[in-house]
């Protein structure tokens, strides 16, 4: 198992945001985290990529206690992350971005460069543009490739259909799929439930904070209290 | 492997007369980017030579008229600039709101000062214990601290440079409220004496400035300075990608307070003479006004806005009690005018346009020049 999430507990200030919540992504898997605003999905990522503390639980990443390891270690370890609302460095090229998510690599980046740019033409196109100047999507890709530049075992995706047009959301999907193809695990966190379980291997659906079920994305696509509460449909 | 080239973006110009100004010095960065490395360096000798003719009387008695210009040009314009520089490593490469940075220059300059004249230590040993205790200070305020972002680092920062004064006014090893007199000039360099003549602090001003200057821009060319900037623009995603961001943001604070103790030691070798009331927190918010003025993170703005800074209120002392007045008028209007400063980096203006990048929060909740607040509820 890659990624096993234990019991935890997070807090802003008292109001508890993970009450218990655990979690399994193996390796080579998609895991998709679904549920409403507020239900803890955001949160569950940052605390695996350590911008978090835990309160109580645990985090193993390949068998090892990560619990306490601050972010920018996880980073070294193998977790990457393409955080809420992209994060995208305004002020630096499209290149300059990509870089900076090889920041702690001292090997040779220019293949993966290369793969990132292949993977995203578009960035190849606007390479020297600075960050702060590209459209929604455009930083959505760089907030995904610079995190591929990590060199990530596993890739954590918050939210990246969030504000994109449709055409734009079933490219970044068909991306995702193809990310995962090509060795890296995903753990995808989606609002956009009926395309994130259409791709999933396996989801869990989180409510206020709790894991309420979990499954194989198919399956919670048939699921009828999943598809009243989040698909819009019966 | 750098990020390539930069594809110009079209300026175009505005109609008010700053605006016009502001253009003019954008063209020259966009040169200056495109420079060779001969052209580079022609600019950088016309810029020391530049600054050695520039205490001549020709020049002097128009740039200050009542007052001797080479003592006006050590102190403020010069010992404004050091600070500025050290200021701008927290304010402008990293992103710190820093609003007690006059308690490194106060802790430099009683460091020349109490060494000198109780224990007469050598000038130059007591000025690198000085940087020295700047940094151990710059650590300890800022350890605790950085935690912290925005708006609440600066009022901690705030805090530290008041009880920095406070305590020299309370200490009576330190002379309290009477400061300390007859603190020791420097030794004589290359048979120069450091007496009452102000041209040899001036030279000694401009070799600590030179030194200041390269150690600054060798740092924001290095991985250190690639730090600072992602931490600047999303220190979350800094984080997550791989950047130790509280250990680069508290060296930035080391730093800056090196550099600011450096001044201190600079400047308590001229005066004779310092009290706590030569460290006011009025001087700590002078100081960033210059570094936002000029261009918070670029190097040669954050220079002429201190320049400026240190300057203008010299140059107008004939309008005596209202050249104060007058002086923040004038930085209003800058402010409303050019709000990325006279001399920005360009990548500064991406980052102001996407309404993120320093000053933590105050930045980021203040729409960038030319855009509609842009407030983004999502983030």
């Amino acid at each position: 198992m890659l990624l096993e999430v234990k019991d935890i507990n997070v807090h802003y200030g008292k109001i508890a945001a993970l009450k218990g919540i655990s979690l399994e992504v193996n390796e080579g898997e998609i895991v998709s985290l679904i549920g409403a605003n507020g239900a803890g999905k955001t949160t569950t990522l940052k605390t695996i990529s350590g911008l978090r503390p835990l309160t109580s639980g645990k985090i193993l990443f390949n068998g090892e206690d990560i619990s306490k390891m601050p972010g920018h270690k996880r980073v070294i370890l193998g977790i990457g992350q393409a955080p809420e609302g992209r994060g995208v460095f305004p002020g630096m090229t499209v290149q300059e971005n990509l870089l900076m998510g090889a920041y702690t690599r001292k090997d040779d980046l220019s293949k993966d460069l290369a793969e990132v740019y292949e993977l995203f033409p578009r960035l190849a196109e606007r390479k020297s543009q600075f960050g702060g100047t590209m459209s929604g999507g455009e930083q959505q890709m760089i907030a995904i490739g610079r995190a591929l530049m990590t060199k990530p075992k596993v890739v954590l995706l918050d939210e990246p259909s969030m504000g994109l047009a449709p055409m734009l959301i079933a490219q970044i999907f068909t991306i995702i799929k193809e990310i995962n193809s090509r060795g890296t695990t995903v753990l995808l966190v989606e609002q956009n439930a009926q395309q994130a379980l259409k791709l999933s291997d396996r989801a869990y659906v989180l409510e206020t904070g709790r894991v309420v079920k979990s499954a194989p994305g198919r399956e919670l696509l048939d699921d009828p209290s999943v598809r009243e509460a989040y698909l819009g449909g019966h | 492997m750098k990020g390539d080239e930069v594809t110009r973006e079209e300026t175009t110009p505005r109609r008010n007369p700053f605006s016009a100004i502001g253009h003019g010095f954008d063209l020259t960065r966009d040169w200056w980017e495109h420079a060779k490395v001969w052209q580079r360096y022609l600019v950088y000798i016309a810029a020391i030579v530049f600054a050695l003719i520039l205490p001549a009387p020709a020049i002097g008695s128009f740039m200050s008229p009542g007052a001797d210009w080479t003592t006006v040009l050590v102190y403020p314009v010069g010992t404004y600039i050091l600070l500025a520089i050290g200021l701008n490593v927290v304010v402008g490469q990293a992103g710190l709101l820093d609003l007690g940075f006059v308690a490194f220059f106060a802790i430099g300059g009683y460091n020349v000062a109490f060494f000198g004249t109780h224990y007469g230590w050598n000038y130059w040993v007591t000025v690198v214990l000085g940087i020295a205790m700047a940094a151990v200070s710059g650590v300890i305020l800022g350890a605790p601290t950085l935690r912290l972002r925005g708006d609440y680092l600066a009022i901690v920062t705030l805090g530290f440079g008041e009880i920095v004064r406070i305590t020299a006014n309370n200490s009576d090893v330190i002379g309290g409220a009477r400061g300390i007199t007859n603190v020791p000039h420097p030794p004589p360099i290359f048979g120069e004496k450091f007496l009452l003549d102000p041209a040899p602090y001036y030279y000694l001003m401009i070799a600590a400035i030179a030194v200041v200057i390269i150690f600054s821009v060798r740092l924001q060319k290095s991985r250190v300075g690639r730090a600072w900037a992602a931490i600047r623009e999303d220190e979350d995603a800094a984080e997550l990608m791989g950047v130790p961001t509280f250990k680069f943001k508290l060296l930035a604070f080391a730093i800056g307070a090196m550099i600011g103790g450096l001044a201190g030691g600079t400047y308590a070798g001229k005066a004779v003479f310092i009290e706590p009331n030569t460290f006011p927190f009025i001087l700590s918010a002078t100081i960033l006004a210059a570094v936002v003025l000029g261009g918070s993170g670029n190097l040669p703005g954050v220079i002429i806005g201190a320049f400026l800074i240190g300057w203008l209120p010299e140059r107008f002392r004939d309008f005596a009690e209202y050249r104060i007045l007058v002086f923040g008028g004038v930085l209003v209007l800058m402010m409303a005018l050019r709000p990325e400063g006279l001399l920005p980096s360009r990548r500064r203006k991406a980052e102001l346009r996407e309404g993120t990048g320093g000053m933590g929060a105050m930045g980021a909740e203040v729409a960038g020049p030319g855009t509609e607040a842009s407030t983004e509820v999502a983030k």
